[in-house]
C-alpha cells in the first residue's frame, strides 16, 4: 500500500552544516498490517511517520501510495489524499479548543471535495458513542481529560474512514490506564475493522502491540 | 454542514472570542466609513441647498455680473476677475432695455450698512433696485405693500423689510409697517415687510435679513451710482439665449469681453457646484486616509491573529485542508472585520446626519451606502489578502509543530 524507497530527509542547518534526519529508508507497509516504528526522541521516527503521512516530502526518495508516485503530486493533490487516506492520532491530540467535540471530528470532512456517502454530523455522533463520549458531543476539548480528548481525535481520524491510522506516540500523554484503552481500540481498528495501523513510539511496550516492528536510530532503519 | 457556512460561522465565532480587540480593531474603518459618508452627507446637502436658493430666485432668468467667472465656457473658478471687476451704471440699464427679449430688467446695488430703529441697531445688506424685483424674485409681501415705480425717479425714502430683520429691530414683523428706520443716518420709512423665503444661516445669502429700497434713493445712501448685477427676465424660455447674445452684444460696446459674465442661473449654479464637488472630492479623499490607516489597522492584528493560530492552522491541514480553504478562512475574517466596521460606520453617520439634520439639510443617498459597502468590504480583502496568504503558504509540518 505505501512504499518508501531510498527516502532521505535533509535539513539545512547552515551554509556547510547539513542534518541528515533520515538517510537512505527502504520500507513497505502492506494493506491490512499492524506496524510500529520504535525509536529514541531524534532517531527520525517522526519524520519518517509525516512523510509516510503526507505531512513532509522527502529531500531525495520515492513515496508511492497505492503504486501512486506521491513527489508528482502538487500540494492540493497531496491534501486532498491526506484527507481521505490518511488518519491521524498524535501525542498532542491536536484538537481546535474553539471548536466542539463533533466540529472537531467533523472538520476533515468539511474539507473534502469528493461528494460524500454518509452525513457527517450522523457519522460523528456514532462514532462518539462507540467510545463513549455521546455526552461530551457539545464540549470543548480542554474541558476534557487527556484519555477523552484523544478518544475524540480517533474519532477525528475516523471520520473519512481511512484506509490508513497514523499513530504518534498516541499514549505519550496519557496516564497507563487511559493509555491502554486508547491502545486497545487502535489495536480493534487494526483486528476488527481491518484498517492499517501505524504506530510510532520510543515505548516497547505500546511497539509490541503491532505485528511488525520497525526500529530507526539514527536516521536508518535498523536490521 | 455547508462549507460556506462554515467559513463564515467560524470567522465570526474567532472575532467574537476576543470582543476588545475586534472592537478596537473595527473602530478604526467605522471612522473612517463615517467621516467619508459625512463628508459627503454634507457636500449632497450643501449642493441641495445652493439648488433650492437658485431656484427660489425665479425661472427664465438671465444674470448680469462683474468679472468674467461665470462667462459660458470660460475660465470658471480662480482665473475669474471679480476684484477687479467693473460696475455698471444707469446707462447700461438703458441700453440693456433695449433688448428686445427682456421682458424685466431688475438692476441691483448692495451695500451692508448699520440700521437703527427704536433705539436698536442692526447690520444688513441695504438692496438698492426696482420694484420689478418683488415679482422676479418670487418675494411676496407679508404685512404693507411693495415700493412703487414712482417711488424710484421720486427718490422717496422708503424700504421693504425681509421678516427677520423686521423682526430683529420690531419684536414682530407687522409692527415694522409705516415705522421709521434709519439707514446710515438717512430716515426711511417702512412700507413693507416681506413673507419668509428661508435660507441663510450657512454662508448663503439670508435673503429674509434683506431691506429693499428704491435704487435711485440708494445712490443717496451709497454717494455712488453704480449697480453691482442686472438680473434680466425673457420674455420666454426659448429666448433666453437669445437675449444673452443679445445682451451680450450691448455690454461688448462698452466692456471689455472679461469684464463681465452674462449667465443663466443654471449656468451660475453648475460654476458653484463643480467648486462645490471638487473640494467635496477633496474632503472626501482625505476622509478616505482614514480608511487607509483602519485597513492597515486590520491587516496588523490579522497577522497576529495569523501567528497564534499557526498550530490551528496545522491541523487544519493536516485533515486536508488545502492552503485556499486556510486562504479563505483568514480572508473571510478580516471582510467580516471590516465590513462590520463599515455598517457600524454607516449607522454612526445615520445618526450624526440625523442630528445634524435640525441645522442642515445634510443626507445620504444610496450611492453613498453602497459605496461604504463596498469600499469596507474592498479593504477587508485589500488588507486581509497579504496575512490570509501567510497563513495560507506555512507549511503543515512545520505549523502543526509549532509551540
Amino acid at each position: 500500500m505505501i512504499k518508501i524507497s531510498h527516502v532521505n530527509k535533509e535539513y539545512v542547518l547552515d551554509a556547510d552544516n547539513i542534518f541528515h534526519a533520515l538517510t537512505d529508508i527502504n520500507v513497505e507497509i502492506k494493506d491490512k498490517e499492524f506496524v510500529s516504528i520504535i525509536g529514541q526522541s531524534g532517531s527520525g521516527k517522526s519524520t519518517l511517520m509525516h512523510i509516510i503521512g503526507l505531512l513532509d516530502r522527502p529531500t531525495t526518495g520515492k513515496v508511492t501510495v497505492n503504486d501512486q508516485d506521491v513527489s508528482k503530486l502538487n500540494d492540493d493533490e497531496i491534501s486532498l489524499l491526506r484527507n481521505d487516506f490518511v488518519g491521524f492520532i498524535f501525542q498532542q491530540f491536536n484538537l481546535i479548543n474553539k471548536l466542539t467535540v463533533i466540529e472537531n471530528v467533523m472538520l476533515p470532512s468539511i474539507y473534502s471535495r469528493k461528494k460524500l456517502t454518509f452525513d457527517p454530523q450522523q457519522k460523528a455522533f456514532e462514532l462518539l458513542k462507540r467510545f463513549g463520549l455521546e455526552t461530551k458531543i457539545k464540549s470543548y476539548p480542554n474541558k476534557l481529560s487527556g484519555g477523552q480528548q484523544q478518544r475524540v481525535a480517533i474519532a477525528r481520524a475516523l471520520i473519512m474512514s481511512p484506509k490508513l491510522i497514523l499513530a504518534d506516540e498516541p499514549t505519550g500523554n496519557l496516564d497507563s490506564k487511559s493509555g491502554e484503552i486508547v491502545l486497545s481500540l487502535i489495536r480493534d481498528l487494526n483486528h476488527k475493522e481491518k484498517i492499517t495501523v501505524i504506530i510510532v513510539t520510543h515505548d516497547m511496550n505500546v511497539a509490541k502491540q503491532a505485528s511488525r516492528i520497525i526500529r530507526i536510530k539514527d536516521g536508518k532503519i535498523e536490521k | 454542514m455547508n462549507y460556506f457556512i462554515f467559513i463564515i460561522t467560524s470567522a465570526y465565532v474567532d472575532l467574537m472570542r476576543n470582543k476588545a480587540r475586534t472592537f478596537l480593531t473595527t473602530l478604526g474603518i467605522v471612522i473612517g466609513v463615517a467621516s467619508v459618508v459625512l463628508l459627503q452627507a454634507f457636500g449632497l446637502g450643501l449642493k441641495a441647498y445652493i439648488k433650492g436658493q437658485f431656484d427660489s430666485l425665479g425661472t427664465n432668468l438671465v444674470f448680469i455680473l462683474p468679472g468674467n467667472m461665470f462667462r459660458a465656457g470660460g475660465s470658471g473658478f480662480g482665473a475669474g476677475s471679480m476684484g477687479s471687476a467693473i460696475s455698471f451704471d444707469e446707462k447700461d440699464l438703458n441700453s440693456l432695455k433695449r433688448a428686445s427679449d427682456a421682458e424685466i430688467i431688475v438692476p441691483s446695488t448692495m451695500k451692508s450698512s448699520k440700521i437703527e430703529a427704536l433705539g436698536k441697531s442692526e447690520y444688513a445688506t441695504i438692496y438698492g433696485t426696482s420694484e420689478e424685483i418683488f415679482p422676479t424674485r418670487n418675494l411676496e409681501i407679508d404685512k404693507g405693500t411693495f415700493f412703487l415705480k414712482s417711488d424710484i425717479n421720486k427718490r422717496t425714502k422708503v424700504a421693504v423689510m425681509g421678516p427677520k430683520i423686521a423682526e430683529k429691530l420690531f419684536g414682530q414683523a407687522e409692527f415694522a409697517v409705516d415705522q421709521k428706520i434709519s439707514i446710515d443716518k438717512i430716515t426711511f420709512k417702512v412700507v413693507g415687510v416681506l413673507k419668509s423665503k428661508g435660507g441663510g444661516g450657512f454662508g448663503g445669502p439670508d435673503f429674509d435679513s434683506y431691506v429693499y429700497i428704491p435704487y435711485k434713493t440708494a445712490f443717496l445712501v451709497n454717494n455712488k451710482k453704480s449697480f453691482s448685477s442686472f438680473v434680466i427676465k425673457a420674455i420666454s424660455s426659448e429666448r433666453i439665449t437669445d437675449l444673452k447674445n443679445e445682451t451680450d452684444k450691448i455690454l461688448l460696446k462698452r466692456y471689455k469681453e472679461e469684464d463681465f459674465s452674462v449667465a443663466e442661473s443654471k449656468e451660475i449654479l453648475n460654476t458653484v457646484e463643480s467648486i462645490f464637488s471638487m473640494l467635496n472630492m477633496v474632503l472626501v479623499a482625505i476622509g478616505g486616509v482614514s480608511l487607509v490607516v483602519g485597513g492597515i489597522g486590520i491587516m496588523n492584528i490579522m497577522y497576529v491573529s495569523v501567528t497564534e493560530r499557526i498550530r490551528e492552522i496545522g491541523i487544519r491541514r493536516a485533515m486536508g485542508a488545502l492552503e485556499k480553504d486556510i486562504l479563505l478562512q483568514f480572508l473571510s475574517e478580516s471582510v467580516l472585520l471590516s465590513l462590520l466596521g463599515g455598517v457600524l460606520g454607516l449607522l454612526l453617520s445615520f445618526l450624526i446626519v440625523l442630528i445634524l439634520r435640525i441645522f442642515f439639510p445634510a443626507y445620504i443617498d444610496l450611492s453613498s451606502m453602497l459605496m461604504a459597502i463596498f469600499v469596507s468590504s474592498a479593504i477587508g480583502v485589500g488588507f486581509g489578502v497579504f496575512p490570509a496568504r501567510s497563513a495560507a503558504k506555512l507549511l503543515p509540518i512545520e505549523a502543526i509543530r509549532y509551540e
